[in-house]
């Protein structure tokens, strides 16, 4: 009997260490993981850039290469969420990618091109990338840059809340965005509540400007 | 449980005491670098897509 009632409160305990450790794991280490891994894939997609000749580039009918699951595409800027807020987005939106950076919708648009550029991000844990989402408004700055070009997005709509299959909002030209008709968008989403999964938040944003990185950072960046 | 493995460790008190703490580091490594990662999806605060991916 002595024996039964010790081992289960030895068994109590060790469910609750475990549960302390899992929030831990959640709320520190995987928030610690993110930012060696997203600064790892900003430095790899920084050397790349540094290796490639930035001369060839404003050619207007550049083939951009292919995006590869998994690997960066870019590096975005939104300077209300934070001046040093900056996250690689990678291709695809699969677990793995996520916990490196942002993900980019694999079927939706390219970056800068005709239709919807989508990008997912978590909003707690793996670094917070979009803790602050509800404070994006109307006529924020999304900044990219994928090497050659800075892109510079505003915001039109949001923060939009929706549910989790709604994925009509990363269309081409999304329903309720209020576009109305084929242009150079872009959709970010993450989850709500902060916590939960129960719906999504949604901005949309359309391409302003464009500059090549050889004339400096844009303006977005610095006001 | 605990201290079945206790008295199943070797040596006196200090060696015992010294083997607990490696245990316990390794199974919280094992937990972090396995167990957690493949626990966190089954969790609902990582659904940040709006198709299920």
């Amino acid at each position: 009997m002595r024996l039964l009632v010790r081992t289960f409160s030895e068994l109590c305990i060790t469910a609750g260490a475990l549960v302390v450790l899992f929030v831990a794991y959640l709320l520190y280490w995987t928030g610690v993981q993110a930012d060696s891994a997203s600064a790892a894939q900003i430095d790899t997609l920084q050397r790349a850039w540094t290796d490639t000749p930035v001369a060839a580039a404003p050619a207007p009918a550049r083939v951009r290469t292919p995006y590869v699951t998994g690997k960066g595409i870019a590096v975005m800027y939104v300077p209300r969420l934070g001046r040093d807020w900056k996250w690689p987005v990678l291709e695809g939106t699969g677990p793995d990618v996520l916990k490196q950076g942002l993900g980019h919708y694999t079927r939706t648009a390219g970056l800068g091109d005709t239709g919807n550029f989508a990008v997912a991000g978590h909003r707690r844990t793996h670094g917070d990338p979009f803790k602050d989402f509800p404070r994006l408004r109307r006529g924020d700055a999304i900044v990219l840059t994928d090497g050659t070009t800075w892109f510079t997005y505003r915001i039109d709509r949001g923060p939009y809340r929706t549910v989790p299959g709604d994925t009509a909002v990363v269309d081409p030209v999304p329903r309720k965005s209020g576009f109305d008709g084929p242009g150079r968008y872009l959709t970010l989403t993450t989850c709500d509540p902060e916590w939960g999964s129960s719906h999504r938040l949604i901005v949309w944003a359309h391409l302003d400007a464009t500059r090549p990185v050889t004339d400096g950072r844009p303006q977005a960046l610095d006001s | 449980m605990y201290g079945w493995i206790w008295r199943h460790l070797p040596g006196n008190a200090w060696v015992r005491a010294l083997l607990s703490i490696v245990l316990v580091l390794a199974v919280v490594y094992v937990l972090f670098q396995y167990v957690f990662p493949w626990a966190e999806p089954l969790l609902p605060f990582n659904d940040v897509t709006v198709d299920g991916q």
